[in-house]
């Protein structure tokens, strides 16, 4: 009898509510924040009303979010609606690789999943929002890589490098898992509900967040360590100074994974946060295959499997140690930023510009901006000194 | 007792046609037959000779001497045969002397008095239309001479069915219904081609302004298949450029007709192996000149694939003809025209090794090696964008490419725009025409460039009819400092101030 059983639009199952609560408070009051308001809420409610329970975990416990209205849409409901089924911890179904790295260390008391988890060895592929257009590519061809290895490639569906590591999965031929900042039903990022739905037919997307929840970024935030979680290794492909990806890589070595990092060019503010990792003893990325050589052999099982089956104990032989020296905040490694870029269409294309020497057609690929509108963008920056042409293509000028 | 006979004829100097007066004397001296006047005056007066023997006219033992006329145009071939033999049988009376004058005719004759046909019939019959003339040519000839809109074309299979014409016997036949291919062959569509979206623009910008063009890309990148897709995006050929194309096949000894047997006005696209001599590009040849490939691309598009694997010498022979859209070709008695008017796209790869994923040459060898790929045809070359190596992932879910109608559609309206301020296409219109249409921040984006190094003197001529292209292809009235900047950037696979030393 699994959770998703157990929750269905006539009501829960209290017994198996209860198991769950019970396994959370088991493992002592943490710092994660669904953990916390469940054990706050089985001692006020006494775990009795499966629906409350799980209504009120999926929210910020700070925030007074009005109460649904009694019956009108129960959590069971709407998943049901979602086509979503619950995996919930200490149940059959919920993810080998979760359950073995335990509760403290980030595992979600549950997830709600569509498409089904697939079994095999996993890497995550995360990295900026905003990155450059060299950026994209490389997150691209990694995912292609990977899954045209039988890698499958975990990110979390964010524009920019995400979305590049989920399209190149499914180019490639093979299977994507996204972990979502929302809960289902939210169209974020907007207008990508194609790429969703490529994503659920043979990979699938979780979350913790139940249906509506929307993007906040304490969302995000919780989001990274499933993804890091559910992986065998975490290559961060681009990230700014402080960003999310840093934070991913960091929750990634806290919980054993193998944390990669692209190395870049200084000049790159896309660059910063592997260049940090890297400092700080993450494994350089300096071809495709580093990350497939470095999966263990043996890997540990299917999604599926019950814990405990566990060649995961790689985690010595492949433990990053980033995290334990210098924090990413005390660091004043902000980007070098153009004193004059211009503005319009000339700034975004600036904005994907890199080291690397970027096509016309690549660059209008990664802004969006009609070829003609690009071109002219590039002339005006060359004009300005802050492109320069090469040979291959445009690279961007470091002002300095 | 002497008499003269005469008849015409039509030499061809390049495409021009001269008519040719073709007099026989019959007079005291030696028997025999003598034609004088053409490089191959023996050979005509012997195949005339056997001819007029097969028809049963007997030759008169005196000397018969035919003399062809003018004498400084260079005359040679076998072309003359039948004007020759008709001259010779007006001055023995036997065709009238007034029939036989009134003619112009073509033929080579065959021992057994057959005749075989000609080239060069559509000049010829050009000519001839446009003298209020009739033309005889031989039954393969006719086609062309219906296709040059010439009314008074009749065709002859032999030498007595001449004679008969001449003498009133029988009726003139008028040339026998062109035979063409009953459909034309599916253009090659831009739609076919995938991503691109630099190159495709820099095509566009190419048709609607008559711009030079070199694709950089590495091998089976697909260079040639958007060179090939280039002539179709040009409006259909017009009269005058049709006969012209026409005429310079027909001297060339090729097929004249389009498809369904009507004048060819599909713009022509011709791609020389880079092995070609000079002469198979520009036209020569001994004995008469023959066109080379660049008068067969007149009206249309010349490809010189692997640019950099053509001889120097060939090259800088290249500038003349593109400069003026004319091929002179020297001769010892004077020189021929072709007409040369050719979009030149060249294509060559990006890099001294290839290009493609494993090159690893430095920056300044790829621009030393670009600065010899613009070296010959300095300044000539308008746009260069990069053609991408296809990847896989770009052909799985490509959205569909624009087809080659809707580029046409806007590349006639940029050329109509073109055509009302009255100046040839923007690529050869001079700097001072085109100049008042740009504003004041244009100007300044252009000086700009120069003053930075990137252009040279010529360079920004060039840019400036590229600019105003691209604001034809918008629709705008003025030139702005965003199409002078789209203009730069198509050039900036070139170099730096390229073209600076020849």
């Amino acid at each position: 009898m699994s959770w998703l059983q157990a929750i269905t639009p006539d009501g829960a199952d209290p017994a198996v509510v209860r198991r769950v609560l019970a396994l959370a408070a088991s493992g002592g009051a943490g710092a994660d924040r669904q953990r916390r308001t469940a054990l706050e809420l089985l001692e006020s409610h006494g775990g009795a009303d499966p629906d409350v329970v799980l209504t009120a975990l999926c929210r910020r416990p700070s925030r007074a979010a009005p109460a649904p209205a009694p019956g009108a849409a129960s959590a069971g409901r709407l998943l049901a609606a979602h086509g979503a089924a619950v995996l919930a911890a200490g149940q059959p179904g919920y993810p080998g690789r979760l359950a073995e790295l335990g509760l403290e260390l980030g595992a979600p008391l549950w997830l709600f999943s569509q498409g089904r988890l697939p079994p095999g060895p996993a890497v995550a592929v995360v990295g900026s929002r905003d990155p450059s257009w060299d950026g994209r590519e490389i997150a691209g061809e990694l995912a292609r890589f990977l899954a045209r290895h039988g890698v499958i490639v975990i990110s979390g569906l964010a524009r920019g490098i995400d979305e590049a590591a989920h399209q190149g999965a499914l180019d490639g031929g093979g299977r994507t898992v996204a972990v979502l900042g929302t809960g289902f039903g939210v169209d974020y990022p907007r207008g990508r509900a194609e790429l969703r739905d490529a994503i659920a037919i043979d990979g699938a997307l979780v979350t913790e967040l139940l249906p509506g929840a929307g993007p906040r970024p304490v969302h995000f935030l919780h989001r990274n360590r499933i993804i890091s979680a559910l992986a065998d290794a975490v290559v961060v492909v681009e990230g700014r100074a402080r960003s999310g990806a840093l934070a991913t890589a960091r929750l990634a070595a806290e919980q054993g994974r193998d944390v990669w990092a692209v190395p870049g060019s200084l000049h790159q503010p896309t660059a910063q946060a592997p260049l940090a990792l890297l400092r700080d003893g993450a494994r350089p990325l300096t071809r495709l295959d580093d990350v497939l050589e470095s999966l263990p052999p043996t890997w540990p099982g299917p999604w599926g499997e019950r814990p405990g089956s566990s060649a995961c104990g790689s985690d010595e032989d492949h433990r990053a140690t980033p995290g334990d020296r210098g924090r990413p905040g005390s660091r004043d490694s902000a980007p070098r930023t153009a004193p004059t870029v211009p503005d319009g269409p000339a700034s975004v294309v600036a904005g994907v510009l890199s080291a690397v020497p970027a096509s016309a057609d690549a660059l209008r690929a990664a802004t969006g901006l009609e070829l003609p509108t690009v071109l002219a963008a590039l002339a005006e920056l060359t004009a300005r000194g802050h492109a320069r042409t090469t040979p291959r293509g445009w690279v961007s000028v470091s002002a300095g | 007792m002497s008499a003269i006979g005469r008849a015409r004829s039509v030499a061809l100097a390049g495409v021009d046609a001269v008519e040719v007066q073709v007099e026989a004397h019959v007079g005291p001296g030696l028997p025999g037959l003598q034609v004088i006047g053409a490089a191959s005056g023996p050979d005509i007066a012997q195949r005339a000779r056997v001819a007029l023997q097969r028809l049963g006219v007997r030759l008169p033992s005196s000397k018969v001497l035919v003399s062809l006329s003018p004498a400084d145009v260079p005359k040679s071939g076998a072309r003359f045969d039948l004007a020759v033999a008709v001259a010779v049988l007006a001055a023995l009376d036997i065709v009238p002397a007034q029939q036989a004058s009134g003619v112009l005719l073509l033929g080579e004759l065959a021992l057994d008095a057959g005749l075989r046909p000609v080239s060069g019939v559509v000049p010829s019959a050009v000519f001839a239309r446009r003298e209020g003339l009739r033309l005889g040519v031989p039954e393969g000839g006719g086609a062309e001479a219906a296709l040059a809109g010439c009314a008074g074309a009749f065709v002859l299979r032999d030498l007595a069915e001449a004679v008969a014409v001449l003498c009133g016997e029988d009726a003139p036949r008028a040339p026998e219904p062109i035979v063409g291919e009953p459909h034309a062959e599916p253009a090659a569509d831009l739609a076919d081609v995938v991503g691109q979206a630099q190159a495709r623009r820099a095509v566009e910008i190419a048709a609607a302004g008559g711009h030079h063009l070199l694709l950089l890309g590495p091998p089976g990148c697909g260079k040639s298949m958007l060179a090939r897709r280039l002539p179709g995006l040009l409006p259909p050929l017009d009269d005058d450029e049709a006969l012209e194309l026409a005429a310079v096949r027909s001297v060339a000894g090729l097929p004249v007709a389009g498809p369904g047997g009507v004048l060819d006005r599909r713009r022509p696209l011709r791609a020389p192996h880079h092995r070609s001599s000079a002469a198979a590009l520009l036209g020569g040849g001994s004995g008469i000149a023959r066109p080379g490939e660049i008068s067969l691309a007149t009206g249309g598009v010349l490809f010189l694939d692997e640019l950099l694997e053509w001889p120097r010498s060939v090259l800088d022979s290249l500038r003349e003809p593109l400069e003026e859209g004319v091929v002179r070709i020297a001769r010892s008695r004077g020189s021929v025209r072709f007409p040369a008017r050719v979009q030149l796209v060249a294509a060559a790869n990006p890099c001294p090794c290839g290009g493609g994923g494993a090159c690893i040459c430095t920056d300044e060898r790829i621009w030393a090696y670009r600065g010899r790929l613009s070296g010959p045809l300095a300044d000539r070359l308008d746009l260069a964008p990069p053609v991408q190596p296809l990847r896989a992932q770009d052909l799985v879910g490509a959205a569909p490419e624009e087809p080659t109608a809707a580029v046409a559609e806007r590349v006639a309206r940029a050329r109509e725009a073109a055509a009302a301020r009255g100046h040839a296409p923007n690529a050869a219109a001079a700097v001072a025409t085109l100049r008042p249409t740009f504003d004041r921040a244009a100007l300044r984006a252009l000086a700009d460039a120069v003053e930075r190094g990137e252009l040279t003197g010529r360079g920004h001529a060039r840019a400036q009819g590229v600019a105003r292209t691209i604001a034809d292809l918008e629709g705008a009235e003025l030139v702005s400092a965003a199409h002078v900047l789209e203009a730069l950037a198509h050039r900036a696979a070139l170099g730096r101030g390229q073209g600076r030393a020849a």
